[in-house]
């Protein structure tokens, strides 16, 4: 196994008398997009920030590329880019002249790379305007670009597609994707947007309470799992016949709730199941398909969102 | 060493690229040309001295100043002229130029502005989040920020300097043979006119970087830039009233105000008797380290949270 991007040690952070985080251990893997979710108030913020030094931590360390973010600042946060909370920019220059100044703040970044990167994020036409006259979404690439100057190993993206709008977020998760499949980063992205996450993220560490509670694997799309669940509306006098028919053709169980048949199912069998019923004359008012997302897992974890 | 240089470069390149900056720039030079206008319209404005009253005109003059302070030294400078013979030039830009170092507040004004801003701005923006997550350490960032604003005062000396003798030149014209005279000590002495302008401004200057500092360490530890820029300029301007009031309490002469004013030993116009120039210095670096070391301290160690 090589060794981690990234690794959080016993991290906490003590304000007051208060731990608003409490002790995270994990490890960021390269070529891994891994999601930070959790409710607002969980402290994905407070870690992120930890994370790149701009908060100290109270006890524990962030090892990036092995060097401790506490004790040799410079050469760990060499390896990171980072865009914490909203991509904020000098809007009274243009968008070249932010990565101009972002540039020399890291030796050996040409002039090259700049408009490489801003290639990368698709400013080339826009890049010489002040960015006070940008959008939210070309802030966001811009500020993508800063984070990738110096091409960094990790990159941390804090809400990265707050404000976008669905096109946006699509070209952000490919540019994700692409960086950690492509170029081998460490993604870490942080959101409380369920559905988002799971269309770009390998891991999804969930964070309650400045505890990680689960860290779970996303499955890949293609497995053959059961990730629907169909929800039939029919007559309590159809049930029994319907269930039987399930059982015996396709070999699930079906639970009865009211007028209401569920049953876990894969997605290509759904049209061959209302086919069967339908000809079993099984009187059928509605079909429902629900995915069975993360959001279920994760409010089965989480439970009541309650911010101590 | 070549990062540091980079970081201060950024500074400017920051500072500059915003429109404000210029306006300050610009307000400078309406100043030293509204003086210019006011100074060559004024009633006692004299041009040039006839050569067969120039004497009677500098004991009228003299009589002038007496009645309110008899012991002005521009009297004995008249007299002195009068003695010696010595007509006087009128003003020129020479003149125009010592006597506009009263605008060095303007300009402490303008870096004032600048000092409280450059590190509260970054707060205000939020750029500060990308700013210090860069492989240079924050100490380097407030050192850097430092040298900019004392860049950005230099800067606009030389624009005030610039354009004082610009416009000095074409309304008063360029004469006299480089010398003043000036009373030390009780005695008139002929001096030159860059050791009178170095001195004029270098005392004032000191007190321009005082109280840019002040403003620097409230932006930085505070990081509010109009609670910088505002208790800056007032303490600037309250400063002397303060001295006045405080001048017979026994630790007046630790109070960072009383010192401020180097001229004082100049003009042997003392409002604390018992001051020396060695005291007053040493206060006042004493008063300038302990708020560059605040502000430094509470910059590096204070987290960057959200709003």
């Amino acid at each position: 196994m090589t060794e981690p991007a990234m690794q959080l040690i016993g991290l906490k952070k003590q304000i007051g008398s208060k731990l608003i985080v409490k002790g995270l251990d994990f490890d960021i893997q390269p070529g891994e997009v891994f999601g930070f979710l959790g409710p607002n108030g969980a402290g994905k913020t407070t870690t992120i920030r930890m994370m790149v030094g701009l908060i100290r931590i109270s006890e524990g360390d962030v090892r990036i590329q092995g060097k401790s973010i506490k004790t040799d600042y410079k050469e760990a946060i060499r390896h990171v880019g980072a865009i914490v909370e909203n991509p904020e920019l000098y809007g009274f220059m243009s968008g070249y002249k932010n990565l101009l100044v972002f540039s020399r703040m890291i030796p050996g970044i040409s002039k090259e790379r700049i408009d490489e990167v801003v290639k990368l994020v698709g400013l080339e036409k826009r890049i010489h305007q002040k960015v006070k006259r940008y959008s939210l979404g070309m802030r966001q690439r811009l500020g993508i670009a800063q984070a990738l100057l110096h091409n960094p190993s990790i990159l941390i993206l804090d809400e990265p597609t707050n404000g976008l709008d669905p096109s946006g977020i699509r070209e952000i998760r490919q540019y994700i994707r692409r960086l950690a499949e492509q170029e081998n980063v460490a993604v870490i992205v942080s959101s409380h947007l369920l559905s988002e996450m799971e269309l770009m993220c390998d891991r999804i560490g969930i964070l309650k309470n400045g505890e990680l509670i689960s860290i779970q694997q996303i499955q890949n799309a293609e497995e053959d799992t059961p990730s629907e669940v169909v929800q039939i509306n029919c007559p309590a006098a159809h049930h029994e016949k319907a269930q039987r028919l399930l059982q015996e053709e396709f070999g699930v169980t079906a639970m009865a709730s009211g007028e209401k048949l569920t049953f876990p199912i894969t997605r290509e069998e759904i049209p061959s199941i209302i086919k069967a019923l339908a000809l079993a004359d099984v009187e059928m008012y509605g079909v429902a398909v629900e995915r069975k997302t993360l959001e279920d897992k994760f409010l089965h974890v989480i439970g009541e969102n309650v911010i101590e | 060493m070549s990062n540091f240089f980079q970081l201060v470069r950024n500074e400017q390149t920051k500072l500059y690229s915003q429109l404000a900056t210029w306006i300050m720039l610009g307000i400078l030079i309406v100043v030293v040309l509204g003086f210019a206008i006011i100074m060559r319209t004024a009633d006692s404005f004299i041009g040039e001295y006839n050569d067969a009253t120039w004497k009677q005109e500098l004991q009228e003059q003299s009589a002038d100043i007496a009645e309110y302070d008899p012991t002005a030294p521009e009297i004995m400078i008249n007299n002195y002229r009068i003695e010696n013979d010595m007509k006087p030039e009128g003003t020129t830009a020479w003149e125009f130029l010592y006597q506009g170092n009263f605008m060095t507040s303007v300009l402490s004004l303008l870096t004032i502005i600048v000092a409280g801003g450059i590190i509260a701005n970054e707060y205000r923006w939020g750029t500060i989040k990308l700013l210090l997550i860069r492989p240079a350490t924050r100490t380097k960032i407030f050192f850097a920020k430092y040298a900019s604003v004392l860049l950005f005062a230099l800067t606009a000396l030389i624009v005030l300097f610039v354009f004082s003798w610009l416009f000095g030149m074409l309304f008063f014209g360029l004469g006299g043979d480089g010398t003043t005279l000036q009373v030390q000590d009780g005695e008139v002495v002929e001096i030159s006119i860059w050791t009178r302008i170095a001195q004029d401004y270098g005392l004032q200057l000191v007190k321009l970087v005082v109280w840019a500092t002040f403003a620097f360490m409230i932006s930085a530890a505070l990081r509010n830039g109009a609670l910088a820029i505002g208790t800056a300029i007032f303490l600037m301007f309250v400063g002397s009233s303060v001295t006045m009031f405080i001048s017979d309490k026994p630790f007046a002469k630790y109070v960072l105000f009383s010192n401020l004013d180097l001229t004082q030993f100049t003009t042997g116009y003392k409002i604390i008797e018992d001051l020396t120039l060695t005291f007053s210095v040493v206060t006042i670096t004493v008063y300038y380290l302990i708020f560059l070391i605040i502000g430094w301290v509470l910059f590096t160690k204070r987290d960057v949270a959200g709003h």
